[in-house]
C-alpha cells in the first residue's frame, strides 16, 4: 500500500511531470489561460493517460520491442478519440472551449513518456497510480498557472469576476510570454519548496 | 529476419484492429447523440435569430456564394404562416484556427436579425472570446462580438476597426468573421430582394 502511495505522490509532487520532468510543456502553456480549460484539459489527459497505462502494462509481454513505439502510439489515439468523442457528446460547451487541444493529447508527450519509462515495464496495478498520479500532477499545475493567469489577464477566476471592476486586465498574461513567466515561476517555487525540504530532512538527520 | 518483420507487422496489425473495434464501439453510441445535438443547437439558433417566425423550411437549391471564400452551406426560410420574415444562412470560411461556420439572420429590411457562431476552432482566451458570452466588444453596453452586428444594415461597410469592433489581439479572427458575416449578408439580401415581393413586415 504504501508502495502504491508513493508511486502516486511521486506525479504529483517529487516527480511531477511539468515543474521537474519538464514533458508536456505545450499543452500546458496553450490552454491555461482560462481555469475552465485547465480542469477540462487536465482530467480529459489524466484519463487517456491512465488508461493507456493500464492497456500498455496488461500486454506488455505481447509486445515486441521494436514495435512498441507504434503500439503506443495507435493505444494512446484510441483513447483519446474516445474522450474526443465523448466531449462532443456529452459536454459540447466544453469541447467547444478546448477546440483543438483534445486531438493533441495524442503527441502529449508525458503519456508517451509514463507508458514508454514506467507501463511497459510495470505490473497493472502500479501503472493505474502512476497514471493518476502524473495526470492529477499535471492538472493541478495546469489549475494553478491557469488561475495565475485568468486572474491578471481578464480578472476573473472560472468565469468568476474577483477583481474589483476598476481593474484593467493585463492582457499581456493571456499571451504565451505572459504564460512562460507564470509558468517559470511555478517551477522556481517548486524547486524551492524541494530545497526547503531536502534542507529540514538534513537538519533532522544531523539532530 | 524476414520472419521477425512478419511478426512485428501482425502483431501491429492487431492492437491497431483492437483499436479500431473499440472507437466503433464509442462512435455508434456517441454519433447520434452528436448529430443530434447540433441539429438542436441549430433549431435553437434560428428560433433565436427569428424569435416570430414559426418555421424555418430550407431554401432548395441552396444561395450561391458570390465568394470563393465564404461558402454558403445552408440557408433557411424565416416563415410566419406563409409571409417570409427574413433569411438565415449557414456560411463557412476560413478563420484563424481553421474553419468557422455562422449562422447569419438578415430580415427583410434589410438589417442583421442577428448571427451565432456555431463552429470555432480558435486559441482559448484570444479568438475563442468570439463565442464567450462574456466577453464584451464594448464594456458600457455589455456588446459582445457577435452581438454588435444584430440591427446592422446589411449596406454598412464591414470593415474591421472602422463599424466593426475587434477583438483584443484577435485581428484575424476578427476580419475573418466580419467577412463571412458580410459575404452571407449580401447573398441573403439579395436573395430577399428576388423573392420577397414588396416589404413584409
Amino acid at each position: 500500500m504504501k508502495r502504491l502511495l508513493n508511486i502516486l505522490l511521486k506525479g504529483i509532487i517529487t516527480e511531477n511531470p511539468l515543474l521537474m520532468l519538464m514533458i508536456g510543456l505545450c499543452s500546458a502553456l496553450a490552454v491555461t489561460t482560462t481555469v475552465a480549460n485547465g480542469i477540462g484539459m487536465g482530467l480529459a489527459m489524466t484519463f487517456v493517460n491512465v488508461f493507456a497505462e493500464l492497456v500498455i502494462s496488461l500486454f506488455r509481454k505481447l509486445i515486441p520491442n521494436d514495435a512498441r513505439i507504434p503500439i503506443f502510439i495507435i493505444v494512446i489515439a484510441a483513447f483519446t478519440t474516445i474522450v474526443d468523442l465523448s466531449m462532443k457528446a456529452y459536454f459540447p460547451a466544453l469541447s467547444k472551449s478546448m477546440g483543438v487541444f483534445i486531438p493533441l493529447i495524442v503527441v502529449n508527450c508525458i503519456i508517451m513518456g509514463r507508458v514508454e519509462a514506467f507501463a511497459y515495464k510495470q505490473p497493472p496495478l502500479d501503472a493505474i497510480f502512476d497514471g493518476i498520479g502524473m495526470g492529477l500532477g499535471y492538472t493541478w499545475v495546469l489549475i494553478g498557472i491557469a488561475a495565475v493567469r485568468e486572474l491578471l489577464g481578464a480578472g476573473t477566476i472560472a468565469g468568476i469576476q474577483i477583481m474589483p471592476s476598476s481593474f484593467q486586465p493585463i492582457l499581456f498574461f493571456t499571451f504565451p510570454p505572459g504564460g512562460f513567466i507564470v509558468f517559470a515561476l511555478f517551477i522556481s517555487l517548486n524547486i524551492w519548496l524541494n530545497k526547503l525540504k531536502t534542507a529540514s530532512a538534513a537538519a533532522k538527520e544531523a539532530a | 529476419m524476414k520472419k521477425d518483420i512478419l511478426r512485428l507487422g501482425i502483431t501491429l496489425a492487431l492492437f491497431a484492429a483492437g483499436a479500431c473495434v473499440a472507437l466503433a464501439f464509442v462512435y455508434t453510441i456517441t454519433g447520434p447523440k452528436i448529430a443530434g445535438l447540433e441539429s438542436e443547437q441549430l433549431a435553437a439558433s434560428l428560433k433565436d435569430l427569428f424569435p416570430d417566425a414559426d418555421s424555418f423550411p430550407a431554401i432548395e437549391p441552396g444561395i450561391a456564394s458570390s465568394d470563393t471564400s465564404v461558402v454558403l452551406d445552408k440557408s433557411y426560410k424565416a416563415l410566419r404562416g406563409t409571409d417570409i420574415l427574413g433569411v438565415a444562412i449557414k456560411a463557412v470560411g476560413k478563420s484563424y484556427g481553421g474553419a468557422a461556420s455562422m449562422l447569419i439572420g438578415v430580415r427583410t429590411d434589410k438589417h442583421i436579425a442577428g448571427a451565432r457562431i456555431l463552429t470555432l476552432s480558435d486559441t482559448p482566451g484570444l479568438g475563442a472570446n468570439a463565442v464567450n458570452p462574456a466577453y464584451f466588444v464594448n464594456k458600457s453596453s455589455k456588446t459582445t462580438f457577435i452581438g454588435q452586428f444584430t440591427d446592422k444594415a446589411v449596406s454598412d461597410p464591414f470593415v474591421v476597426k472602422q463599424d466593426v469592433i475587434a477583438i483584443s489581439a484577435s485581428t484575424i479572427t476578427s476580419k475573418s468573421l466580419t467577412n463571412i458575416m458580410k459575404k452571407a449578408s449580401d447573398a441573403g439580401a439579395a436573395w430577399l430582394d428576388a423573392n420577397v415581393a414588396g416589404g413584409v413586415q
